[in-house]
């Protein structure tokens, strides 16, 4: 029986609990505290065109695939494109990099970019009445015209060309990228709104004051068509032909009599592009580069399936002359190099050993040593600079309203980069009309909208309407040395899957297959998602004093701070680099 | 899959409150936490002295979500063996009797009472959370302690003369069905081990490395790392042992050297290079030894499994 | 039926749940024999063999906490290993019953009876309970049950080493069913239960603790008067009775013994033949140790000449615990009827205390003009 209960006064006869320890308020003691702090992703500040990559990883890892396609589509308007044919400086950046091996962004990319269209797209807001003219239909354009039909601005594209898609529908070979794959992207764009008027080339068709006056803004993207000359003697003589003539002469369904040996001049995408193209026409090809393989600027995946379909390099060599016999080529004299100090693009600059020269026999030589702008085709009042129209930070030109992008500036020459040009000025254009309608605008909010503060721009920051939700968002780049490598396991990095050589060379069929959907599936989930919470829970599980709890109001994760001791276990676990300690708020 | 996701392993339960009164950055907290999470509420703590007597709060407070006895120093193991027999007299044999040890209570002068408790295979689950001193009276040297290592009464001067004892050992020679080394840094492995063990009867030994901030002299946040940093080092193998005989690794994995996880601790800074290459040799003697007997585990079970066939 | 096997009859009558033990001679037998009842189903129970009287009390702690009856039995050097957790049952307010074979402590190694081990153990908050025959032995085992859980506090049950242990007496085994009515299943106000979860013995700090003991202090008061409840209840079902203190033959005495233990049955063979005599001696049997019956003792003691208490047993540097305790009851009696003590040191670690002792005894106080500042050893042999 014992003492009844009213006998116990105040303290019971035995020290028996009546309470949880949830009275002692012991995140009293702390002097420092856990944020949860989303940063940016280095692919993210990596990636010219300004995607959201770690944002569609970590949607991916989560199964929501619909979804990762529409915040790539967000950034990009076309992932099936630059999936296929971007350097993909990204994967450069990558901080797995550091750990196993980069994850293969780009197949993932072009999984997302293959998959259908979104059935709503991204949401626009209302209407503006502002027109905008585009000038050109290559990947600067498009993505400039995709952009602001996306902010509700009326956008006519103008493209001189018989179809769209600029240097991706006249050069970039078959086997690269299937027309059909620019098609769908193309249709994409235009399910936006964009009108698209080909055949029509603006300073002659259409003339520039008239453009100029009937559009709210104009943005110029008109390219760089024109193969640089290598300024070498006999240059103009029969079977030697400039190498973007050649790669569009294939693509509009020519085939141009090559002859046994082709020699391609240059290092660039443009060079293999044209080896690989006249190895498909049945010639012997050999690649002439006056620096070693290492300074190459093709893509190192290109050059490796170009070796593989049985093109030669000659490396450390440069023409200086050809020679023909009866009115052909029969001839190419090269002279040999050597790799001398830096030059101002951190290269090694080649210079000839004179005393080295050597002869290779030829029936044709492809030139591939760059593409020029031809600024002739563009106002003749807007400022140059070099070989280049003068831009602006948000793409604006020294004209009023008129706006430029792409390799008629002189922005670097990838798809990646003209897609990245073409939303930056889109942006710009919005501000300007905006600014120029009387709405008050950020004086100079482009670092803000950098992804890194040094990576291409967001959209979705400019317009504000993140569908992910962010932690107290910083705009500073995760590095390696910020993760926590030990929750990590290696994984192998998954090979896109490509065509047989042999097969390969004896076609144009898309040589590259990408990875399967699930194959790009996993490839994603050996993403670190640096940066962001992917609410691994590790924080949680680690912590202590079990201050971290699965989050309420949209948060993740919600800390007690009532609880929290500020030890710093969470941020020091987190994988990822999501957590700062910090004495802000105590 | 590349990433831990240990979201999808850990029970969601939580069975211990906030507000205890544990160091920040305490090991003890977090193992008890993971061990609670994969034993669920029908369990019953036996908890003899040690740091957890406090963490587990004054009366009448309680930072546990199940019952909890605090008992003396010394009888862990043997309270343990009364509740368990209380419980089987009452039909409940699916409640789980955890005692909560730390090395103290364990390696020293608990051992007498666990090695009667594991002789009889009481049916209970025995944690040894091991902070390789005595932390909760302030840091004096226990048999857990490793050699080298300064403790309040090991001063730097004449620091830990003896070698921890290898109480998985001794435990494998009582022949329990389960016993097993484990760490906060490895939730995932506790947590397997702790499920396993559950599902044993008899006695089951769990080893848990629990380091602390304050006692090896480390920063807060740096807890998880140093299990970490002592499993890749060698110095606390994950390892278990069914019987007393068939041994195994849990965790595979190069071996680093010792010397970056001395140096990540006050209570060696007074080591120079010869004594960690004497740490480094004892460390390679105890793993070599430990290899040896994962190696005759596997040539027994394929001798066994030869003589079956 | 010798009295270690009474005391395994009781534990047995008493639906022991959790049983706990370690040997020592002289209690092997209850543990023997339990054992045996165990093992062949007479009684439905764990027995826990450990490996120390340590354990031993510690699992009988854990058991108790966790809502079982348990019992355990030992002995001097056992009971001695046994301190630290002696306080623990008690303070944790734990019914645990534990007989203990009074023997003496080494060394030199002794192993018969004096009453060192369990006066040793006076401040741990057992209740204590010293038994004269056999049958008092298992009778008072299933009463100690009954004390325990209705006050909250262990109790030992104690007999002496050889003369109650080993020697066979006629001992009537209650009926068990009417055990189960005297003392049905325990129903603790708290244990381990995973139903309701809660801590026991943490930290108290010093604005409770003294509560906590106070309360252990006012269970033992309540003890007395409960335990003359349970003692009347006995005797109801099963027509013997004991009481806290009993009273032989007292009634006209100018002289009175007190004793505890087997010395009673001796003194009460001494006393019959003194009064057959004529002579106006009596006996007062103390079976309660603690709590200590001052109040009985005051009023069976006041007004009597002189008061002889025999001690088998000795705080050495004072006296007798027994007459130190009861000199202490006595002194707020008035002076007018406060009687004469006489305290006397009798057969420590075994030594026989036979009649002629006792004689020896009522014959120094009788002759005495005052008591001594000491008290005298009889029979010592240097």
């Amino acid at each position: 029986m014992g003492p009844s209960g009213s006998e116990y006064r105040r303290v019971p006869p035995i020290a028996v609990s009546s309470s949880s320890t949830l009275v002692n308020h012991t995140g009293s003691w702390k002097y420092i505290r856990p944020l949860f702090q989303d940063r940016v992703a280095p692919c993210n500040a990596g990636c010219p065109v300004g995607i959201d990559i770690e944002g569609y990883m970590n949607l991916l890892r989560e199964g929501r695939v619909a979804e990762a396609r529409d915040l790539l589509l967000r950034e990009n308007p076309m992932p099936g494109v630059t999936g296929r044919v971007c350097h993909h400086p990204c994967e450069v950046s990558c901080n797995r990099e550091s750990f196993d091996r980069a994850v293969a962004v780009h197949a993932v990319e072009r999984m997302l970019g293959d998959l259908a269209m979104p059935e709503v797209p991204l949401p626009a807001p209302p209407a503006r009445n502002q027109r905008v003219a585009i000038v050109g239909s290559g990947p600067a354009g498009l993505a400039c015209a995709y952009h602001l039909a996306g902010l509700g601005y009326r956008v006519t594209v103008f493209e001189a060309a018989t179809q769209p898609g600029g240097m991706l529908r006249l050069a970039i070979p078959e086997y690269r990228l299937p027309e059909a794959v620019l098609d769908r992207e193309i249709e994409r764009i235009r399910a936006r709104g964009v009108e698209i008027i080909c055949c029509v080339n603006v300073g002659d068709d259409l003339p520039w004051w008239s453009v100029r006056a009937n559009y709210d803004a104009v943005f110029l993207a008109p390219g760089a068509h024109r193969d640089r000359a290598l300024e070498v003697e006999g240059e103009q003589s029969r079977g030697v032909e400039p190498g973007l003539k050649f790669l569009e002469d294939v693509k509009r369904g020519n085939r141009p009599n090559l002859g046994r040996q082709v020699i391609v001049v240059g290092g660039g995408n443009t060079a293999i592009d044209c080896a690989r193209t006249a190895v498909r026409m049945g010639a012997d090809c050999l690649v002439l580069y006056r620096r070693t393989r290492a300074e190459m600027p093709a893509i190192p995946d290109e050059v490796e399936e170009a070796e593989r379909e049985g093109v030669k390099f000659e490396f450390l060599a440069a023409p200086v002359a050809f020679e023909s016999k009866r009115g052909r080529l029969k001839a190419v004299e090269c002279v040999r190099m050597r790799l001398g100090p830096p030059d101002a693009s951190g290269r090694r600059r080649p210079i000839p050993v004179d005393s080295d020269h050597f002869t290779l026999p030829a029936d044709t030589v492809l030139t591939a040593v760059g593409e020029v702008t031809d600024l002739a085709a563009v106002p003749q009042d807007l400022e140059r600079q070099d070989s280049a129209l003068r831009v602006g930070a948000w793409g604006e030109t020294s004209g009023v309203r008129v706006f430029a992008g792409g390799d008629v500036t002189d922005e670097t020459r990838s798809v990646a980069h003209a897609l990245g040009a073409g939303k930056r000025a889109a942006i710009g254009i919005d501000r300007y009309l905006r600014q120029a309608a009387g709405e008050p605008v950020e004086p100079d909010g482009l670092a803000r909208l950098r992804y890194g503060g040094s990576g291409n721009v967001s959209i979705t920051r400019w317009r504000g309407d993140d569908p992910i939700q962010r932690a107290s968002p910083t705009n500073d780049v995760v590095r390696f040395e910020d993760l926590n490598p030990s929750h990590f396991q290696r994984a192998a990095r998954r090979d896109d899957r490509r065509l047989h050589s042999e097969t390969a060379r004896s076609g144009f069929t898309e040589v590259n297959l990408g990875l399967t959907r699930d194959g790009a599936l996993e490839e994603a989930r050996r993403c670190f998602n640096c940066a962001v919470c992917n609410g691994c829970e590790l924080c949680l599980i680690f912590c202590p004093d079990v201050a971290i709890a699965r989050g309420t109001d949209g948060n993740r994760f919600d800390i007690a701070l009532d609880y929290c001791k500020g030890c710093g276990v969470c941020a020091a676990e987190c994988p990822r680099g999501g957590i700062t300690m910090t004495r802000a708020g105590l | 899959m590349s990433q831990l996701m240990i979201a999808d392993r850990v029970p969601r339960e939580e069975l211990m409150t906030s507000g205890h009164v544990a160091c920040p950055g305490c090991a003890a907290p977090i193992a008890m936490r993971m061990v609670l999470k994969a034993l669920g509420p029908k369990t019953i703590v036996v908890m003899p002295a040690s740091c957890w007597s406090i963490i587990a709060g004054p009366w009448p407070q309680s930072s546990l979500k199940v019952p909890l006895y605090h008992a003396a120093f010394e009888t862990g193991a043997a309270t343990a063996s009364g509740v368990r027999a209380a419980l089987d007299m009452q039909g409940d044999t699916e409640t789980t009797v955890l005692v909560w040890a730390g090395d103290g209570g364990t390696f020293d002068i608990g051992l007498q009472a666990l090695s009667g408790a594991a002789e009889r295979n009481e049916n209970i689950l025995y944690c040894c959370y091991d902070n390789e001193a005595y932390m909760n009276t302030g840091i004096q040297r226990s048999s857990a302690t490793p050699w080298g290592a300064a403790t309040s009464t090991t001063p730097a001067v004449q620091p830990q003369s003896t070698h921890k004892k290898d109480i998985l050992a001794i435990l494998a020679a009582h022949r329990i069905p389960y016993a097993a080394t484990a760490t906060v840094a490895h939730p995932v492995d506790l947590l397997e081990k702790v499920t396993k063990a559950r599902a044993i009867r008899g006695t089951r030994f769990l080893h848990i490395l629990a380091p602390c901030p304050p006692g090896w002299k480390f920063e807060d946040d740096e807890t998880i790392e140093l299990a970490r940093m002592a499993v890749r080092a060698g110095v606390f193998p994950l390892v278990e042992v069914e019987h007393g005989e068939h041994w195994r690794f849990t965790a595979e994995g190069a071996r680093e050297p010792v010397g970056p996880y001395l140096r990540k601790q006050g209570r060696f800074r007074h080591l120079g290079e010869e004594q960690v290459r004497q740490i480094q040799a004892e460390v390679d003697r105890r793993w070599n030894a430990m290899r040896r007997r994962v190696e005759s585990s596997e040539s027994d079970e394929d001798g066994s499994l030869a003589e079956g066939g | 039926m010798v009295g270690n096997h009474a005391v395994s009859w009781g534990a047995s009558l008493s639906r022991a749940e959790v049983i706990s033990a370690y040997p020592i001679t002289p209690q092997t037998q209850v543990v023997e024999q339990l054992s045996e009842m165990c093992a062949d189903g007479r009684l439905n129970a764990r027995f826990i063999k450990v490996e120390s009287e340590h354990s031993a009390m510690a699992a009988c702690i854990g058991a108790s906490a966790a809502g079982a009856r348990a019992f355990t039995a030992t002995s001097s050097q056992g009971l001695a290993l046994m301190h630290e957790l002696l306080h623990w049952a008690s303070l944790g307010r734990l019914p645990i019953v534990m007989a203990d074979i009074n023997r003496a402590l080494a060394p030199g190694w002794n192993i018969w009876t004096d009453q060192n081990d369990t006066l040793a153990q006076r401040d741990t908050g057992w209740i204590q309970l010293y038994c004269e025959t056999n049958q008092e032995v298992l009778d008072t085992t299933i009463q100690a049950f009954k004390l325990a859980e209705a006050v909250d506090l262990p109790v030992m049950l104690v007999l002496d080493a050889f003369y109650l242990s080993h020697t066979a007496e006629p001992v009537d085994i209650p009926d068990p069913e009417m055990v189960d009515v005297y003392l049905p299943r325990r129903e603790p106000r708290y244990r381990l239960d995973v139903n309701e979860p809660r801590a026991f013995g943490a930290l108290v700090r010093p604005d409770s603790y003294m509560e906590m003991r106070w309360h252990q202090q006012s269970a033992m008061d309540r003890a007395r008067a409960e335990f003359e409840h349970i003692d009347r209840e006995w005797e109801n079902l099963f027509c013997r009775r004991y009481g806290a203190v009993e009273s032989y033959r007292t009634e006209g005495a100018d002289l009175l013994l007190v004793t505890s233990g087997t010395i009673t049955s001796t003194a009460r063979f001494v006393i019959d033949r003194r009064r057959a005599r004529g002579e106006a001696v009596g006996l007062v049997k103390m079976k309660m140790f603690r709590p200590f019956p001052a109040d009985t003792l005051r009023t069976l003691l006041s007004g009597v000449e002189r008061v002889a208490v025999l001690d088998r047993n000795l705080s050495p540097g004072r006296s007798g615990i027994f007459a130190e305790e009861i000199r202490a009851a006595l002194y707020d009696v008035d002076p007018e009827e406060r009687p004469a003590l006489y305290g006397y040191v009798v057969g420590l670690g075994g030594r026989d205390v036979t009649p002629g002792t006792i004689d020896d005894i009522i014959d120094r106080t009788r002759g005495a003009a005052a008591p001594t500042r000491e008290d005298v050893w009889v029979g010592l042999n240097l």
